[in-house]
């Protein structure tokens, strides 16, 4: 499968504060498909969208994006691409059905098909009855709806959505997953970031782990599991003390009982001695979350890294 | 893009940030109009009528500043706040085809004004075509350099908040100090060299000739319009290669 882009030792320093944002970073995300960056606040992931997005300059290292160079073939780049930022809004003075439709206006869409693609997404994304409502009226979380909607009715064929369903409800983040899925279906590559775990493992074919500017973890979420040392989880509720759980495996406290971190071996003994001392016990394979935590050593939601706003 | 969808994106702009917004709100419209009016009804009053040529003139001028001044802020808001322009740089649409389509958008927020000047101009039994010439020559090159400047302030700005800080002194710089109000005799001899600095006394001396003042003879005008034609295009050129259309 050709590569929509290709990092190779890509690395920005910001000017300001010279904060390293990425550190040699080597990445090739594949075209056609959902590409999930994770990581927590910090991490690069906004940075590396931004320096592919041809929005910021990398000061390091190369990065090809649907085969051309990100600094001296930008133009090339540009009409082919789509994006929303992290922490964008639209413009307030809009309607939905104006926000979408200009924009896609803006990307030189002949008006029929503007219409068109303007009509379809607002449809699919449930957004058809506020059409003619003005942006300004709406939720925060409709309002980045409407920004999604956007770049999904564009023609590009890579799609950059920055943390996109941030601040959205489960229900409005079905929706959303289901845009993605349908760009994904029409062969649109997208590289999305989001700090939802559950999300980059439901939509993404691949993910790539950022931590402190470096890519820590890339595979397939099957890879990636295969990857940790304890591709096992086993809870464990009440009979065991943490001393007679140790030779299983990694373990934590958890509310009412303990967690357990295990090979696949481990794991089952484990889960065959809680049954038989009655206890209540689950086994499965490991959360991405769990992944993050074997990895980079902290949760995803524990406070931000140093270098902010990369 | 081809030229075609150049300039439908430059339209859409100006649709967009100009006509949508003053449907929605028409309010919006006195912002611009409010200033360069001020000063029309202060000087014509405070002068008892005979300076209302200049202010009329003046006036003109400083619409044409006010859209460099509004486009500084709705550029700079768009970057910061909004985060606009990075969505804007993801997509076909080239950095001076955003600046054009902004511009013209600010552009229609002065048309009422500039009705309002071109009224007082014709009424005044100021109109002929020579005139009207000299002023849509300099008005479109005051509008030029006035948005070169506010889009290249605008994309260094951090916080939108420095346009307040910017936009009066770009406007005292070049509406207020220089002889476009007033005669550039009655500036103190000792400082009049210092109003060639700015090229709005340039634009002033060729409006004055449009306005019935007499204006600059022909070697002057050749002066005027080629100091206001150099200014305007080294703005356009340090807004090509200065402004912030991809961040550092």
């Amino acid at each position: 499968m050709t590569a929509a882009i290709v990092a190779r030792r890509l690395s920005k320093v910001y000017p300001r504060g010279r904060i390293s944002a990425l550190l040699e970073v080597d990445l090739e995300i594949p075209q056609g498909d959902v590409f999930g960056l994770i990581g927590r606040n910090g991490a690069g992931k906004t940075t590396f969208v931004r320096v592919a997005a041809t929005q910021l300059l990398p000061t390091g290292g190369t990065m090809s994006v649907l085969g051309h160079d990100v600094v001296d073939e930008a133009d090339r780049i540009r009409p082919r691409i789509a994006a929303v930022p992290q922490e964008s809004r639209p413009l307030y003075f809009l309607t939905v059905d104006q926000l979408v439709y200009l924009y896609l206006r803006l990307r030189g869409l002949e008006r029929a098909d503007a219409r068109e693609r303007t009509d379809r997404v607002l449809a699919e994304l449930d957004l058809t009855a506020l059409a003619h409502r003005l942006v300004s009226r709406l939720s925060g979380g409709m309002r980045r709806r409407a920004m999604v909607a956007m770049v999904l009715a564009s023609d590009a064929e890579l799609l950059f959505l920055d943390e996109p369903t941030t601040g959205l409800d489960p229900i409005a983040r079905r929706e959303v997953w289901a845009a993605i899925r349908r760009a994904q279906r029409e062969k649109r590559t997208v590289l999305l970031t989001t700090h939802y775990l559950d999300e980059a493992e439901a939509l993404s074919a691949r993910l790539a782990l950022l931590d402190g500017g470096r890519v820590r973890l890339e595979g397939t979420p099957a890879e990636l599991r295969q990857r940790v040392r304890l591709p096992y989880r086993v809870s464990v509720e009440g009979v065991f003390t943490r001393g007679e759980l140790e030779p299983y495996g990694e373990v934590s406290d958890v509310n009412g009982g303990h967690l357990v971190f295990a090979q696949e071996r481990d794991a089952r003994e484990l889960a065959m001695a809680a049954l038989g001392r009655g206890a209540r016990v689950a086994m499965a394979p490991v959360t991405l979350e769990d992944i993050f935590l074997q990895v980079v050593g902290r949760r995803l939601d524990d406070e931000p890294a140093a270098a902010e706003g990369a | 893009m081809s030229g075609r969808h150049r300039l439908r994106a430059i339209l859409t702009l100006a649709y967009l940030n100009g006509v949508v917004p003053i449907r929605t709100q028409p309010l919006y419209l006195l912002n611009v109009v409010a200033s360069p009016l001020s000063f029309l009804f202060f000087v014509t009053i405070a002068s008892n009528g005979v300076l209302l040529d200049y202010a009329v003139g003046g006036g003109m001028i400083m619409m044409m500043l006010s859209v460099g001044t509004s486009l500084q802020t709705d550029i700079s808001h768009y970057k910061q706040d909004l985060k606009f322009q990075d969505v804007v740089v993801a997509s076909p649409v080239a950095a001076w085809v955003y600046v054009g389509g902004m511009a013209l958008s600010e552009l229609v927020y002065s048309l009422p004004g500039l009705a309002v000047f071109i009224f007082l101009w014709a009424i005044n039994g100021w109109a002929t075509l020579f005139g009207a010439l000299t002023l849509a020559g300099v008005l479109l090159l005051v509008w030029a350099f006035a948005s070169a400047l506010g889009f290249t302030l605008a994309t260094y700005f951090e916080d939108v908040r420095e346009t307040f800080v910017f936009s009066p002194l770009i406007s005292l710089g070049l509406s207020v100090l220089p002889p476009v109000y007033y005669p550039i005799q009655h500036l103190p001899a000792a400082i009049r060299p210092f109003a060639y600095l700015s090229p709005t006394t340039y634009a002033a001396d060729l409006i004055h000739g449009a306005v019935g003042l007499g204006g600059p003879s022909l070697v002057g005008a050749a002066i005027d319009w080629s100091v206001l034609l150099g200014f305007t295009l080294a703005l356009l050129f340090l807004a090509s290669v200065k402004a912030r259309w991809r961040e550092p």
